[in-house]
């Protein structure tokens, strides 16, 4: 066996091993309450190891069947890593009802957009299409992650520990995974092996990631969010506050273009 | 490597780069907007600084250069230079505290506006960029004396409008029926 398999299967049942510590961790600490959709993510990924390795005895690598097989358990594991990104969007943000629709909708709309654009610029190259497609939509979840977070921050809303951690572990994998297939769609097959053991060390590193929240997470509290004003009493208020911020703004633009025009 | 594999990659870069700063717990806890409220409502430091600012016209110190007292000049501007960075301070630290405010509006809005909301940002981002640059053509002696002489004209009357503005908001405010349930929020979030 060539060294660079022995290190592929290596970390592929170092990975195995640490997707069931994970999934364990979330029976144990019963994560799977609060957090479904993350949960049945966790299965799935096991069980997308065991099919892989069932496809590898049973199926030709280079097969058209083995190609068609892997990509489709692939792109359920997205859908529900899609979901359960989701899952933690509304947790961050659902109980603010007035900003949760509007970062819904600019997040589904950013995300839209890197879509069509991704795919736009894949050209019509048909053979890299799956990758390509696979790579707009990673691009996609860490782009809404990102997106969230940082209208979580904006606002000063509160966030879980767990929830932070689950965001950055997604993040991170959308990430170096966009990375990885963007090496792979310039070298091509040459950089197989290459691209494997790259996609297999971030799917550990966010492994490692999940784990620790997981094992550090306290058991969920009874969040108190506030409950919304009248559209009328918003109106009011947020006017009065925006006179006030732009009295701010015009003494600081006077305050400027007293000292242009003297300077 | 083509250029759209290098924007992805670069995206992609520049996405983990965000997320080092977005992930990160802001400093310190929220304002409540019990404490908004309460700051909003009293008088702020700045307010008083019209009368200080009046005493500080070019004009005031003309006489000290016709009569060759260079070193009390530079001194006295020095002065100046010490009350207009303090001003500017006071203005972002209001500035600050309204954005606060609205922010806390926000999480108790049924429905937000990303147009005011964008709005809002770009003022703010606006409001910040030039505190930076006043404070830094201060700190490098071009002093807007007359600036500050002509804010201090107009100051009464943007005094007096502020304080009116702030006492409608803390009276509407606390008439909400609605007011205390999120009067503890931020310190009781999920954790």
């Amino acid at each position: 066996m060539a060294a660079p398999e022995i290190l592929r299967n290596l970390t592929w049942a170092i990975t195995t091993l640490f997707e069931i510590i994970l999934f364990s961790c979330i029976l144990r600490r019963r994560v799977y309450r609060s957090h479904p959709v993350f949960a049945l993510y966790g299965l799935v990924v096991i069980l997308q190891e065991a099919s892989a390795a069932f496809a590898v005895r049973y199926l030709n690598p280079h097969s058209i069947e083995y190609f068609n097989f892997a990509w489709s358990v692939q792109a359920v594991v997205v859908c529900i890593r899609w979901l359960a990104v989701t899952e933690i969007a509304r947790r961050v943000l659902a109980g603010y009802s007035g900003i949760w629709k509007m970062a819904s909708h600019i997040l589904v709309l950013a995300s839209a957009i890197i879509l069509a654009y991704s795919i736009a610029v894949s050209g019509a190259r048909w053979d890299r299409l799956i990758t390509s497609a696979d790579r707009a939509v990673e691009l996609c979840i860490g782009a809404f992650i990102v997106g969230m977070l940082l209208f979580a921050r904006y606002y000063r809303l509160a966030i879980a520990n767990l929830e932070r951690q689950l965001a950055t572990g997604f993040c991170l994998f959308s990430c170096f995974w966009v990375i990885n297939n963007s090496i792979y769609q310039h070298w091509g097959s040459s950089a197989a092996t290459l691209w494997e053991v790259l996609s297999i060390f971030s799917f550990f590193a966010t492994l490692l990631i999940w784990i620790s929240a997981i094992r550090n997470a306290t058991a969920p509290q009874q969040v108190s969010y506030p409950v919304p004003i009248s559209v009328q009493m918003y109106g009011e208020l947020s006017k009065e506050l925006d006179s006030r911020l732009q009295v701010l703004n015009r003494r600081l633009s006077h305050l400027l273009h007293s000292q242009d025009s003297r300077s | 490597m083509s250029l759209p594999l290098l924007l992805f990659i670069l995206l992609a870069v520049f996405l983990v780069f965000l997320l080092g700063l977005a992930a990160k717990s802001p400093k310190g806890l929220p304002l409540t907007s019990e404490e908004v409220i309460d700051a909003l409502s009293q008088e702020r430091h700045y307010a008083r600084l019209p009368q200080i600012l009046q005493s500080l016209r070019e004009d005031d110190t003309d006489f000290l250069r016709r009569r060759g007292h260079l070193e009390l000049l530079s001194q006295i501007r020095g002065e100046r230079k010490r009350i207009a960075l303090r001003f500017l301070h006071y203005l972002e630290k209001e500035y600050q505290l309204l954005l606060e405010a609205s922010r806390i509006l926000a999480t108790l809005a049924p429905e937000l506006s990303a147009i005011g909301e964008y709005e809002r940002l770009k003022r703010n981002l606006r409001f910040v960029l030039l505190c930076r640059y006043l404070r830094w053509r201060l700190r490098l002696g071009l002093q807007p004396w007359n600036a500050f002489g002509s804010i201090s004209d107009m100051a009464g009357e943007m005094t007096l409008k502020l304080e009116m503005a702030t006492a409608q908001l803390g009276e509407r405010a606390l008439m909400a029926a609605d007011f205390p349930s999120f009067l503890n929020k931020g310190r009781n979030g999920p954790e």
